[in-house]
């Protein structure tokens, strides 16, 4: 901890996590002067959060569910490596109550809010009444799970409607119902999601609002009662309901709108003893009105956007919440400066459905220069494997205002270099060219609306593309030092020739 | 140029004149392409016949056969189209979380066969025409790879 924050309750951080978030929470370690001790399986021996904590324990096989997910190798691994706290990260065991109480029993300090507060709002049709109750606007819907014999007034709800799970988030066990001789199919399907998932099978329907905004609060509560609101982001841009581009603050979302947000924000946690850091989400209609959706105990994978517009370190402030530090007023609701955007670099094909790709990262060229930041885990020759998510990275920019932020935006990922494998970079490239986006007036059908599978490939790009690998090949099988190599009439018959011994060879 | 034929997505193109190729980076496949007017650049994988060409976070397959490649891929194409056993294969890298068929079973075109978890979504893998199960390659709990045998059907 700082030298200057008096009695200090850790100065060692395990950090319960792999991939980008690992390396998140090992930097802000690092410039807090505490030493960080990284987990790994036998898949990520080699990853660069390994190499950049200052100690690293195995905990299992390559599989989650016997490493990352198993609470009893991450604990033990503390207590072997000495470490005095745990920071979850994102995804694997962050919102689970039984890890957070695990380390709580093992004397270690959690970083991050209250296992019951998790419990209280992991449960996400008990967190709607609860949330109803403190008079914050809930999407409509029911308060109760919904049983398999019993037919729901669907009249009442509307359609197109959504089933979700109860032990839900992230995307998981929802469903689309646009008509009610599908509920009983879907239902059963969205039950057997729910209960593969997250081990409970309950679900639970609500309208589907659209055109909507997916609009969430970044939250910050200390243990001395204070809570920050910093700012909004706007993470509309979708694909099967989970967020692909995050920006803040919201084009959408006018002073009297975030008022309101912060307003509902702090009344829903209000349900809860909360403090560290959290997230409230909300769909925002085309009337500018805000309707509760969830709340998330842990750090969102987009806390960079905010940290941007803030200028302040989410991560820093939730260890040092977690050792008793206090908020000064000056940080409860910041002014936010400028419009910073990430973009959500995957290893998934665009072109066909946003689909997970395994394979290695052959080429990794990041973007550098003014505004921009890059959180990544990648390294040339990685192997990407499918035991876990496939995100490669986050590309972030900040600019000081929302056109700038676009045309930031366009010249990193014109910059940004990809080989080995199909990901998400060329939909980014085509979104920063589409008027909605620029305008900033988009919702989250945006992707199934605007996208669909794709655009064709354009003919002069296919063009390009013959004449590169015709180039390749000739240069290739010519010389292999050859520096350059040229499509046309003048230098044909030279590397026709060359390209025909090479197949002759074969 | 008439020597080469080119394809991308099995669609024949004709290579334009005048496209010069500059490597950047060699080993890494980074090149700029340019003709004089316009200028980008692209990642290039591969060798002999296939081709990956990265140009705008667009990752496209190509195809750079002589004249001898190309009959002779059309002579591959031509005997593979006859009928029998078909392979069914993994479309995504995945969880098997449930297999709903079994060795011997006779199934339906559209069939529901087996259930592969990936990216938090459950898909379902249907039979591609109808048949008999003749092996099962996978069991449940067992992550697969793109590409990987799941089962065969006759």
């Amino acid at each position: 901890m700082r030298k200057d924050s008096g009695a200090v309750p850790f100065d060692s951080i395990l950090v319960a996590n792999r991939g980008e978030i690992a390396i998140r929470v090992i930097r802000a370690c690092r410039e807090l002067g505490i030493r960080s001790v990284a987990v790994y399986s036998d898949a990520d021996e080699g990853a660069m959060h390994v190499e950049l904590a200052d100690v690293a324990e195995r905990i299992g096989p390559r599989s989650a569910s016997e490493s990352y997910l198993n609470i009893g190798a991450v604990v033990e691994a503390a207590r072997r490596s000495r470490a005095q706290a745990v920071h979850p990260g994102y995804g694997f065991l962050s919102e689970n109550a039984d890890f957070a109480r695990a380390v709580i029993e093992a004397g270690l300090v959690w970083i991050g809010p209250p296992p019951a507060t998790q419990e209280a709002l992991g449960n996400k049709l008990a967190a709607r009444r609860a949330v109803a109750d403190a008079g914050v606007p809930i999407v409509p819907g029911l308060l109760v799970p919904l049983t398999d014999d019993q037919v729901p007034d669907l009249s009442a709800i509307g359609l197109p409607a959504m089933l979700k799970a109860a032990a839900g988030g992230g995307g998981r066990g929802m469903r689309r119902i646009d008509r009610a001789e599908d509920l009983p199919d879907q239902l059963q399907a969205a039950r057997r999601e729910a209960q593969s998932a997250f081990g409970d099978g309950t679900v639970y329907l609500e309208r589907l609002v659209q055109p909507a905004r997916h609009i969430e609060v970044q939250l910050l509560g200390d243990q001395h009662g204070h809570l920050a609101t910093l700012g909004e982001r706007d993470c509309s841009v979708q694909r099967r309901h989970q967020k692909l581009v995050e920006e803040s603050p919201s084009p959408a979302v006018t002073p009297e709108i975030r008022a309101a947000l912060y307003d509902s924000a702090r009344r829903v946690a209000g349900t809860v003893d909360f403090h560290n850091a959290a997230t409230v989400e909300f769909l925002l209609d085309t009337d500018g009105n805000h309707h509760f959706l969830e709340m998330n105990t842990r750090l969102q994978v987009e806390h960079g956007v905010t940290e941007l517009v803030t200028g302040l370190d989410i991560v820093a402030w939730q260890i040092q919440i977690a050792a008793g530090e206090e908020l000064p007023d000056a940080l409860l609701e910041p002014e936010l400066h400028g419009h910073a955007v990430e973009v959500r670099i995957y290893a998934e094909d665009p072109w066909n459905d946003f689909r997970p790709l395994a394979g290695s990262v052959t080429t990794w060229r990041p973007p550098q220069g003014p505004g921009v930041r890059m959180d990544g885990a990648v390294r040339e020759g990685l192997q990407l494997t499918p035991e876990y998510d496939p995100l490669l990275g986050k590309l972030m920019v900040h600019a000081a205002d929302r056109p700038a932020m676009v045309a930031r935006l366009r010249r990193a990922l014109d910059e940004m270099l990809i080989g080995g494998l199909q990901t998400d970079l060329g939909f980014h490239r085509w979104l920063v060219d589409q008027p909605s986006f620029a305008s900033g007036d988009y919702h989250t059908g945006l992707i199934v609306v605007e996208w669909g599978s794709g655009p064709e490939l354009a003919h002069d790009l296919a063009e390009m593309a013959a004449a590169a690998a015709t180039a390749a090949r000739a240069s290739a099988s010519t010389r292999p030092s050859a520096a350059s190599a040229t499509t046309g009439t003048a230098t044909t018959s030279a590397w026709a020739a060359a390209a025909r011994r090479e197949a002759l060879r074969r | 140029m008439s020597e080469l034929h080119v394809e991308i997505d099995g669609r024949g193109v004709d290579v334009p004149q005048g496209w010069r190729l500059a490597w950047v980076d060699r080993l890494a496949g980074i090149a700029r392409l340019d003709n004089g007017e316009r200028s980008e650049l692209v990642v290039v994988e591969g060798q002999g016949t296939a081709w990956h060409v990265n140009l705008r976070g667009r990752r496209i397959g190509v195809q750079v056969r002589t004249r001898r490649e190309q009959l002779l891929a059309e002579a591959e194409v031509a005997s593979r189209s006859h009928g029998g056993p078909i392979e069914v294969k993994a479309t995504l890298p995945g969880l098997v979380v449930a297999i709903e068929t079994e060795v011997g079973a006779e199934v339906e075109e559209g069939a529901r066969l087996l259930t592969i978890e990936a990216m938090k979504m459950q898909n379902e893998v249907r039979a591609p025409r109808a048949g008999r199960v003749v092996e099962l390659a996978v069991e449940a709990g067992r992550t697969v790879a793109t590409g990987a045998l799941l089962l065969r059907l006759e």
